[in-house]
């Protein structure tokens, strides 16, 4: 609310200068947009702030000047080749022709020509001016003109390097950045409207996936929820969307979710240097004091916060030398899980065919459904309203003691997160019965939704519950009226 | 009349000749129509600018999509200077409201009405001179509370439909900033109300002696006809705005139905129906336009004799296509509503009203330019408006029959075809004949000419930059580009017309910084322009027998009226000149000549 | 000399918009598309669109050159001439009262059977078929069609087939859409067929046509539905009657996808 009304001010005083100071003034620099920081970044000491921000900025840049760290499982794109001919042309000049790489098509205009291998690898500046003869063949031709040395047959070079992440980002400021946010923190200038909010990317998290559970989330889980937007929010469907631009803007949310989980780890990382985690400190070491001073008038006195703060930014001097290796390992960690995400294996795919939907499935499948093994009328209520009576409870915050102020569940970005009403017949994560199969198996990832597959229930089991599930809306609650005695709802 | 007259002179304008009134109940809380009519030109134009500004907004998103926008992009600094949607949703419901309900309609009755009825009917100020200033200052909580509408991002169009408009989850700006529009939109309503009713029993009360029906100034003519159709349609606005109100803050239904969800909150309980708005608001504000266009017709005829020389060619049947126009006004609302899903039998007797009041305005074009022909022309600014408020009519009411005949604006419904019919008549002619009106009656505000020669300037790039900016929303009507599009580019059919787009854009800032010579000719002239007589433009009207400016009480004498107002050009004018004021009394009560 | 001037500006202002529309075709700012109506009713609304074209064009131009002439000659008379004394004509204003009073009435008599066709149940083609519900809300299209072979009801069945911002419909016959809204009012408007029809809230509305060239078109919202009404684009396939059964048959398989079987279909 505070910060809607505040925005709302800075609209007013700058419609105000709008319609006065167009006399006046032309009209300046445009502002630079820029990726906001998280609450934890904030929250850090001041060296260690300056520090994760470095680290932030030298390995994703800002809005403006992205830079493609080559650690990440990014397709940053570009138009990747090896020269399989030189030729010298008079009048100066230089006539490569190229074996393009896989998967790659020839820009029409070069921007940027980056050498990977040969004389020039390392080159601070990178001969950037070139031009395509002949476009669309298997071997395409470039004139290149300055190139000093000439490059041998066999060299590999990127032409427009990071061109995919370019064109994501222009796409993502046009489309989605209004609710997502510049930084994908899910704030954008309209999010405060939406309910649902928009997904902050920044956890590497999304609710919609098929990958198994724990697992990120995949390329083509993104494609489907872009394209088919998700029903009941305000994520529309970009089903139009041309496909190039489709693959752009998901490599650059995959980016944006990366630079957010970086940041986020290494805060997770420099935790001890926060104000929070500081105040904290002193707050034991004074009760600590107050308890020993009882028995020895004598004790220590506790820091003051000062000496905290002192304290720690003296520790934080000291880590400096491990600091490197902090953001390199938090990188490479996580790496893995992106890359791992698009892999077969890490599709949730049934072993058996979906059971029949007969009556004697959809029966089975409620009494699961019921059931003190799944427990989903815990949340999603007898009937399947959603109004189980875990949505009466308090439930604790994740990683602290207390317990959010209002009523019901929350999912892992502190918003309240209602069990979804079964009997409306809206599918959130898509209709079709694999899709229902998968969000039973890996659950919702980032809500209390659990994940059943594997461990809990057999494939067998949860066709027979997607099969009671989809028929839901179409039956009246008369099969679900058989009450199973409601036991008390444990909080976690 | 005279009873009426008499009283209302002794008691007010007495006190005003022996006591020198103080500055604040002089020039603020002023109870003189002439006062007030100049506080509604300043407020009205200051106005203009505002809504102006926003629909340069609009222009540049337009022209450069989701590219950091001038001044306002500044709020979205962290967002480098690009709106979100919702802002660019807010800056045309705001335009549109500001242009209508906060410049068109009060320059027109508030101000011109204001200042030019008593002068020209021969009476010393208005029946209510207390009801006038009141309904002056109830504009200021209207202005307020729009501004209020536009901070809190009111971006349900100016037309406010449910359920947009009344759920406050249904979108940003359905919240507060809709009860905020809709009191202002109820308290423009009253000012407006309260100046019909003065109006209407000014002109029917107070004429000067020998002023008939029938020799009143075509001006009175639609400023009385405006009146009536104030009086009658604002209580349905009025009416329908309180029922919004009470639907989105006392929770009751008429205008939401059952069963709608957005925004993921609980479904409406409802029962009612949004179709009922749409009736009521355009039973308004259909005669709104015509509340927009009547005073003009009225002027410029007005000034088009004086211009010509000439005598109004066909005085009568002016007014009776003005009371046409007025009486049709009234039954042509669902002409907004052709694909609304109202019942389509109704959306054939609509066309039918529809098609049908072009007539009157067909009649009205063809005795204009019968009043031009032979004349005498004097290429001054004043005609130069004049003219090109004809010539715009015909541009805006010819587009109109498109829209008028259902199944071709089962296409042009809603998309920017419409935006250029009505800009063409609420820009192109309104305000070409306000600005007209306003050199043609400056000297009887201020004492004082304004600059020809920036004059006609102001009108030349205004004229061109117009026309380059809504004559090529005709074709992107044709492409069927949709109004109200933060982002049309997003539909590949519509790509193509980007280019266009930045075209208009540039002409519309052009004819927006042309508005400046207007502004400061305006108030420099105030000033230091060439001082006028009584009479500078040798015009018939009783106003011109005043001093320029004319003191409170306007006359130096009760005028007696002897003939019409248009004896341009006359043979048998005395002296040989080509005007015979309407108070002369040489020659005597004259016959009705038309 | 300065008279002429002005005169020249309006005419030249009224000559420029003649041009304008003349050559807006070339420059691909007529119609929309190929700027042919590609639906039946629509081919009958640009008939009447270009009737009352032609009827509004010979205006234009009379007025303006009336307009032109009076002016031209004001502006070439030497000052000193008095003007013309009249007060107007009753036999004039009779002619263009009652001239354009009979031609405005005829075009809107005429108008009135494409009306009816397009709006009025009695006149819907009798073997209309109802093949989709087409949903509007913030902000997309959400499309329901019966499952092959089933007609569609109001209702939701389980074997419905939902498809968004997708609604696909076969060519050369009278089909017919079921319009609602979810939420707020939106407009259904398919620029190349020229249909148009606002989604009430609270209000089931038929809208029937029938596309005549296969292909791709534009299905756009054109009633302010909020500040994502722009991000309301959907498309409208027409395809044969084969390709169309053919494909709701796919889209029916894709829909109840159990992941198995052809392995993972890559959307």
């Amino acid at each position: 609310m505070n910060s809607a009304s505040m925005t709302s001010n800075r609209r007013t005083v700058s419609l105000v200068s709008l319609g006065l100071s167009l006399l006046l003034c032309g009209c300046g620099d445009a502002p630079k947009a820029r990726f906001s920081w998280s609450k934890e970044t904030d929250d850090l000491t001041p060296m260690a702030n300056a520090w994760v921000k470095r680290a932030v900025l030298q390995n994703f840049g800002t809005p403006n000047e992205l830079v493609a760290w080559e650690r990440l499982p990014v397709e940053y794109g570009g138009f990747a080749g090896t020269v399989t001919a030189v030729e010298t042309v008079e009048g100066g000049g230089t006539k490569l022709t190229v074996k393009r790489g896989e998967g790659t098509t020839a820009p029409a205009s070069a921007r940027q020509l980056l050498w990977k291998s040969g004389a020039r690898v390392d080159e601070a500046e990178p001969d950037g001016v070139a031009s395509i003869v002949a476009g669309e063949t298997e071997s395409t031709v470039l004139m290149a003109q300055r190139l000093d040395p000439v490059p041998d047959v066999g060299d590999e070079f990127v032409l427009n390097p990071g061109n995919r992440l370019l064109d994501g980002r222009r796409s993502y400021l046009k489309n989605c950045m209004h609710c997502h946010g510049v930084a994908g923190d899910g704030a954008g200038p309209t999010a405060r409207y939406l309910n649902p909010l928009p997904r902050d990317f920044r956890r590497g998290v999304m609710k919609f996936t098929s990958t198994r559970p724990g697992e990120r989330v995949s390329r083509d889980d993104l494609a489907r929820t872009i394209r088919d937007g998700i029903p009941g929010t305000y994520m529309p469907s970009f089903l139009l969307m041309a496909p190039e631009e489709m693959t752009a803007v998901i490599e650059y949310v995959r980016w944006l979710s990366m630079r957010g989980e970086f940041e986020k780890r290494l805060n997770d990382e420099l935790k001890d240097f926060s104000r929070t985690a500081i105040a904290e400190q002193g707050k034991n070491a004074r009760l600590e004091y107050e308890a020993a001073v009882k028995n020895d008038p004598d004790a220590e006195r506790p820091p003051t916060a000062d000496e905290l703060a002192t304290r720690a930014e003296e520790d934080f001097r000291g880590m400096a030398e491990d600091l490197e290796f902090v953001f390199v390992d938090a990188g490479d960690l996580m790496a893995g899980p992106w890359e791992r995400a698009d892999a077969t294996d890490n599709i949730i795919t049934p072993s058996i065919a979906r059971v029949a939907d007969t009556p004697e499935s959809r029966e089975k499948g409620r009494v699961l459904y019921l059931s003190q093994k799944t427990k989903c009328y815990t949340c999603h209520g007898s009937t399947g309203k959603g109004d189980g009576p875990a949505t009466e409870d308090f439930w604790a915050i994740t990683g602290s003691s207390e317990t959010y102020p209002e009523r019901g569940l929350h999912d892992e970005w502190g918003h309240l997160v209602p069990p979804r009403d079964l009997t409306r017949g809206q599918y959130r994560g898509g209709r079709r019965p694999i899709d229902v199969f998968r969000r039973l198996y890996a659950g919702i990832k980032g809500t209390p939704m659990p994940a059943f597959g594997g461990t809990g229930l057999t494939d067998e089991e949860i066709w027979h519950l997607v099969n009671y599930v989809m028929a839901m809306p179409f039956e009246g609650p008369s099969t679900t009226t058989a009450n199973p005695s409601p036991t008390v709802a444990t909080s976690r | 009349m005279s009873a009426v007259t008499g009283m209302t002179g002794s008691v007010d304008h007495a006190a005003g000749a022996h006591a020198a009134p103080g500055f604040l109940s002089r020039y603020v809380f002023s109870r003189d129509h002439k006062v007030i009519g100049i506080q509604f030109m300043f407020t009205t134009l200051l106005m203009l600018f505002v809504g102006g500004a926003l629909a340069l907004g609009i222009r540049w998103q337009l022209a450069y999509p989701w590219e950091p926008m001038p001044l306002l992009g500044n709020a979205f600094a962290d967002e480098g200077g690009q709106i979100p949607p919702e802002t660019y949703t807010m800056l045309l419901t705001m335009h549109g409201t500001i242009m209508v309900f906060l410049v068109i309609i009060p320059i027109l009755a508030g101000g011109f009405g204001n200042l030019l009825i008593p002068l020209q009917i021969g009476a010393e100020d208005m029946a209510f001179p207390t009801l006038n200033m009141l309904s002056y200052w109830f504009m200021w909580p209207a202005i307020v509370f729009f501004m209020l509408a536009m901070h809190a991002g009111a971006a349900a169009g100016w037309t406010a439909y449910p359920v947009l408009a009344v759920l406050p989850q249904a979108a940003p700006g359905s919240g507060v900033a809709q009860t905020y529009w809709l009191l202002g939109v109820t308290l423009v309503g009253i000012s407006s109300l309260m100046g019909a009713v003065n109006y209407m029993t000014t002109i029917i009360n107070m004429r000067a002696p020998g002023m008939t029906l029938f020799r009143m100034p075509l001006t009175i003519w639609a400023m009385f006809i405006t009146a009536i159709l104030q009086a009658f349609a604002l209580p349905m606005l009025t009416a329908a705005g309180l029922m919004q109100i009470s639907d989105r803050t006392l929770g009751t239904c008429f205008f939401i139905p059952a069963g709608i969800i957005v925004n993921n909150a609980d479904p409406t309980v409802g029962g009612g129906q949004p179709l009922l708005w749409q009736h009521l608001f355009w039973f308004y504000s259909h005669p709104a336009v015509y509340i927009m266009l009547l005073p003009v017709m009225g002027m410029v005829s007005d000034m088009l004799a004086c211009m010509c020389r000439k005598p109004v060619f066909g005085y009568k049947p002016m007014i009776h296509s003005m009371g046409a126009i007025a009486g049709l006004g009234f039954i042509v609302w669902g002409h907004h509503m052709f694909i609304s899903g109202m019942n389509p039998m109704l959306g054939m007797a609509f066309m039918i009203s529809t098609i049908l009041i072009a007539l009157p305005s067909a009649v009205k074009t063809f005795n204009w330019i019968g009043t031009m022909w032979g004349g005498r022309l004097q290429f001054n600014t004043v005609m130069l408006n004049c003219v090109a408020f004809v010539s715009m009519f015909v541009v805006g009411g010819l587009s109109g029959i498109f829209m008028a005949a259902v199944p071709v604006d089962v296409f042009f419904h809603d998309t920017y075809f419409i935006v250029a019919h009505f800009h063409y008549v609420l820009f192109g002619a309104t305000l070409f004949g306000v600005y007209g009106a306003l050199h043609f009656w400056f000297p009887k505000m201020f004492g004082r000419m304004m600059s020809e020669f920036w004059g006609k300037i102001h009108f030349f790039i205004t004229f061109i930059a117009f026309n380059l900016t809504f004559f090529p929303m005709h074709l992107l009507g044709m492409q069927g580009m949709p109004r109200r599009l933060a982002d049309p580019y997003h539909y590949s059919y519509l790509e193509h017309l980007l280019p266009l787009n930045q075209v208009m854009t540039w002409a519309a800032i052009v004819m927006g910084f042309a508005q400046i010579i207007l502004f400061l000719n305006f108030v420099i002239s105030s000033f230091a322009g060439r001082k006028a007589g009584r009479n500078p433009w040798n015009a018939n009207g009783l106003e011109w027998i005043a001093p320029s400016p004319p003191p409170h009480g306007n006359f130096d004498v009760t005028p007696v009226v002897y003939r019409g107002p248009y004896e341009y050009s006359a043979p048998d004018a005395p002296d040989g000149q080509d005007y015979w004021l309407q108070s002369d009394e040489r020659g005597g009560q004259m016959a009705e000549r038309h | 000399m300065e008279g002429r001037f002005w005169t020249l500006v309006f005419v030249i202002f009224a000559a420029a918009a003649l041009a304008a529309c003349a050559v807006a075709p070339a420059y691909q700012l007529w119609f929309p598309g190929s700027g042919e109506a590609l639906s039946t009713i629509g081919a009958r609304i640009d008939h009447l669109f270009y009737v009352i074209l032609v009827v509004i064009a010979v205006v234009f131009v009379g007025v303006n050159v009336a307009l032109g002439y009076v002016l031209w000659r004001g502006a070439k008379q030497p000052s000193e001439v008095k003007a013309v004394y009249s007060h107007g004509n009753q036999t004039l204003e009779v002619v263009w009262t009652v001239i354009p009073g009979v031609i405005l009435l005829a075009l809107a008599l005429y108008q009135m059977d494409v009306w009816a066709s397009f709006r009025m149940r009695e006149f819907y083609p009798q073997d209309m078929r109802t093949i989709a519900e087409v949903t509007a809300r913030q902000f997309e299209w959400r499309i329901r069609y019966a499952a092959p072979d089933k007609t569609l009801e109001a209702d939701p069945h389980p074997d419905d087939v939902y498809t968004v911002n997708d609604l696909r419909v076969p060519v050369n016959r009278p089909v017919a859409i079921s319009l609602r809204t979810e939420d707020v009012q939106h407009a259904f408007f398919v620029p190349e067929l020229r249909i148009k029809q606002d989604a009430l809230p609270g209000k089931r509305i038929p809208v029937w046509f029938e596309v005549t060239r296969p292909g791709t078109y534009d299905l756009v919202c054109a009633e302010l539905c909020g500040w994502g009404h722009y991000k309301m684009k959907g498309r409208l396939v027409a395809l044969s009657e084969e390709d169309y059964a053919a494909w709701l048959k796919q889209a029916f398989e894709d829909q109840f996808d159990d992941g198995v079987g052809e392995g993972e279909k890559s959307d």
